[in-house]
């Protein structure tokens, strides 16, 4: 297994445009990855998944989640690992939400970098690991 | 009763919008709401939706909603307020993700949920009070193999809903509707003996009805659902829950 591939959204601000835009170039990295070998987390603020950031947001966070768990379906046979990971916040808070830190691995500090190392070592795939507990008492995702 | 009014529309005759008319499903739909007493605008690329309209009394818009004219077109032809929308259109580009196309895989998108996205948003001053907001999913938003794209738009409606139904309430509710395999000619299309494996995956032994669906859609469009919205309703004969 190759190093792990880290995919994390930006804040999409108001052009639904962007939401095309970018769930397209998720599929297109998160494919290549997947097929040279590499284990992939995509990383979500908690917050849209729940719908509690902005609606252009929510759209992605959610639709990657789709996204990954088909993925995560097709990839038993050639033993794609490929999951989901939410932290704390929403996309539109979080400066820090950039695209895709791979060094974010090996940060064990941040509880949001160690479940992403798990989650390059282990043979978990097409679920989703939800960190902070802002899930609780809703729906599931 | 004030919970009712804070969510529900009352007794006033409003446009219901409903998106990929043209279809089984899309018709079905506007029959029920039209039977709801709504004045009904049926929306789709394909023009038959005018034979559909005119069969129902309603107005028929043949518009493209991925390019800004045809959203202008839909909400030029709801007139005044809004009270139903359904984002029904959608397409498929079925393939393994190793074989999918960027193109199949943005077309997908772009038709599902980025229009749904642009004409609901077009909508937010046209709404009225109470008005219902119902997003077409599918159970392949929790994952279908072959459907990546598919996958993605349909779970991407559900996560667009759960934050505009925080952030519209309580003027709108919105709310999606989730079936799973429904006779229609796309199905029909299918292997008989694929169908049939399909089919026997789902407890409640048979394949959904296009009215299965308009039901819920009715539903939940109705002040009947006025306490509900940022949810999802799986209609699925059970397919959810089953191995």
């Amino acid at each position: 297994m190759g190093e792990v591939f880290v995919f994390r959204p930006e804040p999409l601000g108001d052009d639904p445009g962007a939401v095309t835009e970018v769930l397209t170039a998720a599929f297109v990295a998160v494919r290549e990855a997947l097929e040279g070998g590499r284990p992939v987390v995509v990383s979500l603020a908690a917050g849209d998944l729940l719908g509690q950031g902005g609606p252009l947001d929510a759209a992605v966070a959610a639709g990657l989640l789709g996204m990954v768990r088909t993925l995560g379906i097709e990839g038993a046979k050639p033993g794609w690992r490929i999951n989901v990971v939410a932290g704390p916040g929403v996309a539109a808070e979080g400066a820090d939400l950039g695209v895709a830190p791979e060094d974010e691995a090996a940060d064990e500090e941040d509880p949001v970098g160690l479940i992403i190392g798990e989650l390059a070592r282990s043979e978990l795939t097409g679920q989703l690991l939800q960190v902070g507990g802002a899930n609780l008492g809703k729906l599931p995702a | 009763m004030q919970a009712a009014a804070l969510c529900g529309r009352g007794a006033g005759v409003s446009a219901a919008i409903v998106t990929g008319a043209a279809g089984g499903l899309g018709g079905r739909i506007g029959e029920r709401l039209a039977a709801a007493g709504h004045e009904l605008v049926l929306v789709d690329l394909d023009p038959r939706v005018e034979e559909v309209a005119a069969a129902q009394g309603a107005r028929g818009v043949v518009a493209d909603l991925t390019r800004a004219e045809g959203v202008a077109a839909a909400v030029e032809a709801a007139g005044g307020e809004v009270g139903v929308l359904v984002n029904n259109a959608g397409i498929t580009r079925d393939a393994r993700a190793t074989k999918m196309t960027e193109a199949e895989f943005a077309a997908v998108i772009e038709i599902n949920l980025t229009a749904a996205i642009r004409l609901t948003l077009a909508l937010e001053e046209r709404f009225a009070r109470g008005a219902s907001v119902v997003n077409l999913s599918s159970r392949a938003s929790l994952g279908n193999f072959g459907q990546a794209n598919y996958s993605a738009s349909k779970a991407g409606l559900v996560g667009f809903g759960r934050a505009l139904a925080q952030r519209w309430a309580p003027r709108v509710r919105v709310n999606a509707v989730a079936p799973s395999l429904v006779d229609t000619p796309m199905t029909q299309a299918m292997p008989p003996e694929v169908l049939a494996k399909l089919v026997a995956k789902i407890p409640a032994g048979r394949i959904g009805t296009p009215d299965d669906v308009a039901g819920v859609v009715a539903f939940l469009a109705s002040d009947d659902a006025a306490y509900v919205t940022g949810q999802v309703i799986y209609v699925c004969g059970g397919r959810t829950v089953a191995p």
